[in-house]
């Protein structure tokens, strides 16, 4: 039994737009999105999170499911916070489309995994 | 309008200049999250699931031209080009940035609008009835005492740190038309046989996870003591309400608890024990603040306006007319009720050029005068009749001129989860998905009155206990399901609803409506509501017609 997949999100404190830990920084895009496989890891990204009180704020962690390869978040309240408001796609990053908004897009419920993640974005 | 002094602009400004300052010092990281966030909170700001939400108070739902036109153009330059009118006759602004928000409370002050009372546990502001100085029936301007409140309540030190917000509301009418029943204080004004008026108290209403229908503990309050009977009430329950608890806080609980009989007693208690002249307002006072609205020069014209009923030759303006417009306390006038329930639209929502068209409107065909209706709907409480098929032809090309007024489309939705943090589900597609479902005006109109409301959580934000039809959004094994509730009532026939039955799927929702409203049309009886069929045969037809499919299955 593995542990369930991480992604760190916040809002950007000046703004207040949902961001995402990436690898490069903090990104206004899901698709960026720092996948972390190992708890430990994730754990001391959000404390680090914590710590970076001036760029941020609410940093917390989500539950992510491999679904087809892409990693969609597993309860639709983040999925709808990753997508933007649902009666308005042209807001929020939603508006930029892909196949990983509408792997979100998609997903019903509490999203479950299906198998592996897709190569690429794995940490 | 009320006119403000230099004392109102001068508070306004220091408070404005003191979040400059806690912003800036939040931004440069002289102040923690934590520290800032009640700072924030208290001026209206808050943190939601996508950004910022800055939450603008519209004193007892009354707006002019002036400051309709000021929140379209904080709109267009810092949102998104809409604002979102909410059940407590306030607007929200979805989008806003925190390092904006000084400029914005800035702007808005140039205006005289700001962000005090809308937020925090403190007297928030006093819903009052959005045809206050129009409608016929009234027995005094509720909007006189709405301000009355509100310039006692506006940073009270006394009542700043209740155990829990606090929510006032005034009618002067026997039609409710503000939920007084369902606030922590109702205050309705009557005259008795002397001619007298005073203040039918009515106190520990309230919604979320326990709602109640608030209790009377004053049949007549002699009108000159309002202040001084409001702040025994507050004191008793600034004493006594919990604390330990946020569900159990609010001052609801504490009459439930205590008993209304008793809970009269204490408040009696500590009003015989206070200095009841210095607390109350001075007869000047009164007579300076109801000054301070001004009169309306209406003009004088025949009740019946023969360009009013010639208008009624088209069909859409006569189908506006029978649902929008009603009578008004002048003759030749009416009231125009402007829905913001398109049908396949969001519940509340309004353009800036929705907003600049409406001030428009408003300046020049009714005295500069809008109102906000906790229906999340507006008012152009004084309009000619002559003027009404004008008035509609401008509403009709801007998309406001839907003619569903109290019909199964013109529903009460919260934010819900396409916004709201807090929420378990979405309450707006709900919405949609039903006045679609509705969006035939002929089938509308033969269902009559019917009240449907949606709230995503149980906070209960958009009063679904008090609908004829209520929906509550929850969250079932991680899905979004609703709860149907039915028999509520918001208005002076105050009720809380009824469980329907298991919560549905969100698929299911506008079609099992749609059963709803076929039973009530097949059984009910000459002029009865869906609300009295409802109260008339109980719950079974209803229930039967939306699970029957369950049972089969
Ligand atoms: S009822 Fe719940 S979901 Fe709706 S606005 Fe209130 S807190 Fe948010």
């Amino acid at each position: 039994m593995t542990s369930p997949l991480k992604v760190l999100t916040a809002n950007d404190l000046a703004g207040g737009q949902v961001v995402f830990l990436s690898e490069t920084g903090w990104s206004d895009r899901y698709a960026d999105a720092w996948i972390f496989e190992d708890p430990a890891a994730a754990d001391a990204a959000l404390d680090a999170a914590r710590a970076a009180t001036l760029t941020l704020a609410d940093p917390y962690l989500i539950d992510v499911a491999a679904v087809d390869g892409l990693p969609v978040p597993t309860s639709y309240r983040e999925r709808i916070r990753a997508l933007g408001p649902t009666i308005h796609p042209d807001m929020g990053p939603q508006a930029e489309g892909g196949a990983l908004v509408e792997a979100l897009q998609q997903a019903k419920g509490a999203a479950r995994s299906s198998g592996r993640l897709g190569l690429i974005r794995r940490k | 309008m009320f006119q403000y002094d230099a004392i109102d602009a001068a508070m306004v400004a220091d408070r404005n200049a003191e979040f400059r300052d806690q912003v800036s010092r939040r931004l440069s990281g002289e102040l923690t999250e934590d520290q800032f966030k009640p700072l924030r909170l208290m001026n209206g700001l808050y943190l939601q699931l996508h950004s910022y939400m800055l939450r603008v108070a519209i004193p007892y739902g009354a707006l002019s031209s002036a400051k309709m036109r000021a929140l379209a153009h904080v709109a267009r330059r810092w949102d998104r080009g809409y604002g979102h009118f909410t059940t407590r006759q306030n607007i929200q602004f979805h989008w806003i940035k925190l390092s904006d928000t000084p400029d914005v409370l800035d702007y808005l002050a140039t205006a005289e609008l700001h962000a005090i009372q809308t937020s925090g546990n403190c007297i928030r502001n006093t819903t009052s009835d959005p045809f206050a100085g129009a409608a016929a029936e009234e027995v005094d301007d509720p909007r006189v005492w709405s301000e009355v409140i509100r310039q006692w309540s506006t940073f009270h030190p006394e009542f700043t740190y209740l155990p829990r917000k606090f929510k006032i509301a005034v009618t002067a009418s026997p039609r409710d038309r503000t939920a007084a029943r369902a606030h922590d204080i109702g205050l309705v004004l009557r005259r008795n046989r002397e001619g007298r008026l005073g203040f039918e108290v009515i106190v520990g209403g309230g919604m979320g996870r326990t709602p109640y229908i608030g209790a009377t503990i004053r049949e007549h309050l002699p009108a000159e003591h309002l202040l001084s009977y409001l702040t025994a009430i507050l004191r008793v329950y600034n004493r006594f309400g919990r604390r330990d608890n946020l569900y159990k806080a609010r001052i609801k609980i504490l009459v439930a608890s205590l008993g209304a009989a008793e809970f009269a007693r204490l408040a009696d208690e500590a009003w015989e024990a206070m200095d009841r002249p210095r607390a109350d307002l001075p007869d000047v006072e009164l007579a300076r603040i109801r000054a301070s609205f001004g009169l309306v020069d209406f003009r004088t014209l025949p009740p019946r306006s023969e360009r009013f009923e010639a208008a009624k030759g088209d069909k859409a303006f006569a189908r506006f007319a029978r649902n929008n417009i009603v009578p008004h306390k002048v003759p030749g006038y009416g009231i125009v009720q402007v829905s913001l329930k398109g049908i396949g639209e969001v519940p509340g929502d309004c353009t800036a050029d929705q907003m600049e068209a409406l001030a428009d409107l408003a300046e020049r065909y009714g005295h500069g005068e809008i109102r906000v209706t906790h229906e999340q709907n507006l008012v152009l409480p004084h309009v000619a009749l002559d003027d009404a098929p004008a008035v509609h032809a401008g509403l009709a090309a801007v998309g406001l001129a839907t003619p569903n007024i109290n019909l199964v489309s013109d529903m009460i939705a919260c934010p819900g989860l396409d916004y709201c943090a807090l929420a378990n589900a979405r309450a707006i597609p709900i919405a949609q998905a039903i006045s679609e479902t509705f969006a035939d005006p002929d089938r509308a109109e033969q269902v009559g009155e019917l009240k449907i409301k949606i709230s995503g959580c149980i906070n209960a934000c958009g009063h679904h206990h008090v609908g004829h039809i209520g929906i509550l959004g929850v969250d079932k094994k991680g899905e979004e399901y609703y709860q149907l509730t039915l028999g509520g009532s918001g208005a002076e026939d105050a009720a809380i609803g009824h469980v329907l039955g298991p919560a549905l799927s969100a698929d299911r929702v506008a079609d099992a409506i749609d059963k709803l409203v076929d039973v009530y049309l097949a059984i009910r009886q000459p002029q009865e509501r869906f609300l009295d069929t409802y109260r008339r045969t109980g719950v079974g037809p209803f229930k039967a017609a939306v699970y029957q499919d369950a049972h089969q299955a």
